[in-house]
């Protein structure tokens, strides 16, 4: 009887626990529709209760839509936007689209008739966006695309954020310099076929063509993922080639390499390099397991969309498109940088 | 006519042994030099390590006539909190380990109560609660991974018995040692395959088949957990991310070991050639370049065979 109700006991706290989770997580980013409007009329009652507050800016709102909120770079991304939102004040509401494309159309519509003034997308899909971005011209809703450019970008109001290609090719640029231009190299992918990893691939081959004396003995994609990475690298440890450098399209990836490259007894022997400056990465270059990490100039892309945005919404000129610098960290920079986010 | 029927049951039994072997040959006289060296073979062991903890757990649930798709979650979960448990410098492998057994005890045993006293299918409630924790995953890690890990958490998995023998393999082996003993030498053990095999049936002799259903998805949950806490402990960090898509390897692992997926019957040591079959593909084919492309082809052929020979086996014994 005890054991049952110690089971009971743990599955409550685990339910309402999880249930509380959803909610946290629908709370302005929700993945189902009822959820969503239900949401959407919590920030309608937001939104007439500004309005009675009056001041210029006030009651109108900016909303984000993001691909999904599941790694350091979304969350940053986000929270860039939303403080600057806040700052120029704003309203300010985030959908969750989940990876979904279809959900994330639908979360626009949502948003555009409960008359958002102007929104933030990050696109899950860069052709099938392009409706959803009209309807919210036509509707009068200012647009800003931020870190994926979609297939019309004519069609948005502009556009913030990094070049993958560009972040790429700088990366493989310090890579050629530490090698001095000639050996075997590996490379850790993305998901084939997704855009960061298409485009950053694009920036690497770039560069290795100009490089003949650099070969690449392995590339694989390991999803993103630190484990999966780490698997790989232990088994390309193993084929007896010599492998100067592994170079990882992000830094989950990267600091699995360079977990396999450290149990292996061979960090600093072989380098290992990743893509994003997240936290861990940073502090993966301070301890010197990676050799360099170049960033996406994400809070810059989340700041610079929300001024964007805000800009629009006063009636002030926009650039069509903003790119922003990516910056290249080694242990020189590092520090700095893991500071500014707050680790 | 007998020994006939004899050697196409041992066929079905031993088919997945004669395909492994067959790999290892082949992968051997391909590349002598990197996959046919001792120091990969270990290497190959370990790898099968993780997926091999899990599949243990998903064998019992299987076997029991369900499905458990919250594996992968769990792992992220479990990672999380024993990486919480594990910032301590000072801290001890103690804290890390209960933290995982105890997450991944209480996902299990809501998916147990879920199918066993509110009636849901398996399914459903498992893919309910993968959704859900890896969201409650992403809340408490605030979405990014939880690193600066003490070194006994490290060393757990990256140790070597007498420098040779890792660690992580010696935790697969004894798991899945326990977990064969457990299924075969005891009542317990036989009541699981009893309940898989026909429920009523079960319920008619006496046994309290909602106890055992919620017992089952526990020790999968723990499973998952452990595997959880092996992963942080291997990336040397908790990732909210970890695991994605890991039970679908662990399923894989159990149905290549000739386990039935509408429960009840299975070898217990076919789970071990499962893991280690879908470790050699990987490292094989990694190591002779393969894209992981081709490699999810491989298995994806596999696996289809396995369950095959599977049905086929069934219909020759009706």
């Amino acid at each position: 009887m005890f054991k049952k109700l110690l089971a009971m006991g743990i599955a409550l706290t685990m339910g309402v626990s999880m249930m509380t989770g959803c909610s946290v997580v629908s709370d302005g980013s929700s993945s189902n529709a009822k959820e969503t409007s239900s949401e959407a009329e919590n920030t309608a009652d937001a939104a007439e209760d500004t309005d009675e507050a009056k001041a210029d800016t006030a009651g109108q709102k900016i909303a984000l839509f993001m691909t999904h909120m599941s790694n350091e770079f979304t969350v940053t991304l986000s929270s860039a936007v939303e403080a600057e939102v806040k700052a120029r004040g704003y309203d300010y509401s985030v959908y969750d689209a989940g990876q979904d494309a279809a959900t994330q159309a639908d979360q626009i519509e949502q948003a555009i008739t409960l008359g958002v003034n102007g929104i933030i997308i990050e696109p899950v899909s860069v052709d099938g966006i392009v409706p959803s971005v009209k309807a919210a011209k036509e509707a009068g809703v200012k647009v800003v695309i931020v870190n994926q450019r979609i297939s019309e970008p004519e069609a948005a109001d502009c556009y913030v954020g990094a070049d993958a290609a560009t972040t790429g090719a700088k990366l493989m640029e310090e890579v050629m310099k530490d090698i001095n231009s000639e050996g075997n190299i590996a490379l850790l992918l993305g998901p084939m076929g997704s855009d960061g990893q298409i485009g950053r691939s694009a920036g690497f081959d770039q560069v290795l063509a100009e490089n003949p004396n650099v070969e690449v003995v392995f590339q694989d994609t390991a999803e993103w993922q630190t484990e999966p990475a780490l698997t790989i690298v232990e088994n390309w440890l193993n084929a007896g080639k010599e492998i100067k450098a592994i170079v990882a399209q992000n830094d989950g990836m990267a600091v699995g390499a360079a977990k396999a490259v450290a149990d292996a007894q061979k960090t600093g022997e072989i380098k290992v390099y990743g893509v994003d400056a997240t936290s861990e990465g940073l502090q993966g270059v301070l301890d010197g397991n990676l050799q360099g990490t170049i960033s996406q100039g994400t809070e810059d892309q989340g700041k610079l969309s929300a001024d964007a945005c805000a800009d629009l919404l006063e009636g002030k000129e926009v650039q069509a498109e903003t790119i922003v610098d990516n910056i290249y960290y080694t242990a020189d920079n590092a520090q700095e940088a893991l500071d500014a986010l707050g680790k | 006519m007998k020994t006939k029927a004899k050697s196409k049951i041992n066929f079905k039994e031993f088919g997945i042994f004669i395909v492994f072997f067959a790999l290892i040959i082949i992968l051997m006289i391909i590349s002598p030099n990197a996959f046919a060296q001792p120091r990969n073979l270990i290497n190959i062991v370990k790898q099968a390590s993780i997926n091999g903890i899990l599949s243990c757990g998903m064998m019992f649930v299987i076997i029991a006539g369900g499905i458990d798709l919250s594996a992968g979650s769990t792992i992220a979960l479990a990672g999380v909190m024993a990486a919480f448990c594990a910032q301590n410098p000072e801290g001890n492998i103690f804290l890390p380990l209960i933290a995982a057994v105890l997450a991944g005890a209480a996902v299990g045993a809501v998916n147990g109560i879920g199918v066993a006293y509110l009636n849901l299918p398996p399914f459903i409630i498992t893919l309910a609660t993968m959704t859900g924790v890896r969201g409650l995953a992403l809340i408490l890690s605030g979405g990014s991974p939880v690193y600066g890990l003490n070194k006994p958490f490290e060393h757990m998995t990256s140790f070597f018995l007498f420098g040779k023998i890792p660690l992580l393999a010696v935790y697969f082996i004894l798991i899945v040692l326990i977990s064969g003993f457990i299924l075969t030498k005891t009542v317990f053990g036989r009541r699981v395959y009893a309940i898989g095999g026909s429920e009523t049936t079960a319920k008619v002799s006496g046994i309290n088949v909602k106890r055992y259903k919620l017992i089952v998805y526990t020790i999968c949950g723990i499973m998952s957990g452990i595997a959880g806490l092996l992963v942080a402990s291997r990336t040397v960090q908790g990732s909210p991310t970890a695991g994605e898509g890991y039970e679908m390897d662990a399923i894989a692992a159990v149905v290549i070991g000739g386990i039935s997926m509408s429960g009840g019957a299975g070898k217990w040591y076919g789970t071990i050639i499962g893991a280690l079959l879908l470790a050699v593909i990987g490292n094989g084919l990694d190591i002779l370049g393969v894209s992981s492309n081709y490699q999810k082809i491989i298995k994806g052929v596999i696996i289809a065979v396995a369950v095959y020979l599977d049905l086929r086996g069934k219909a020759k014994q009706e």
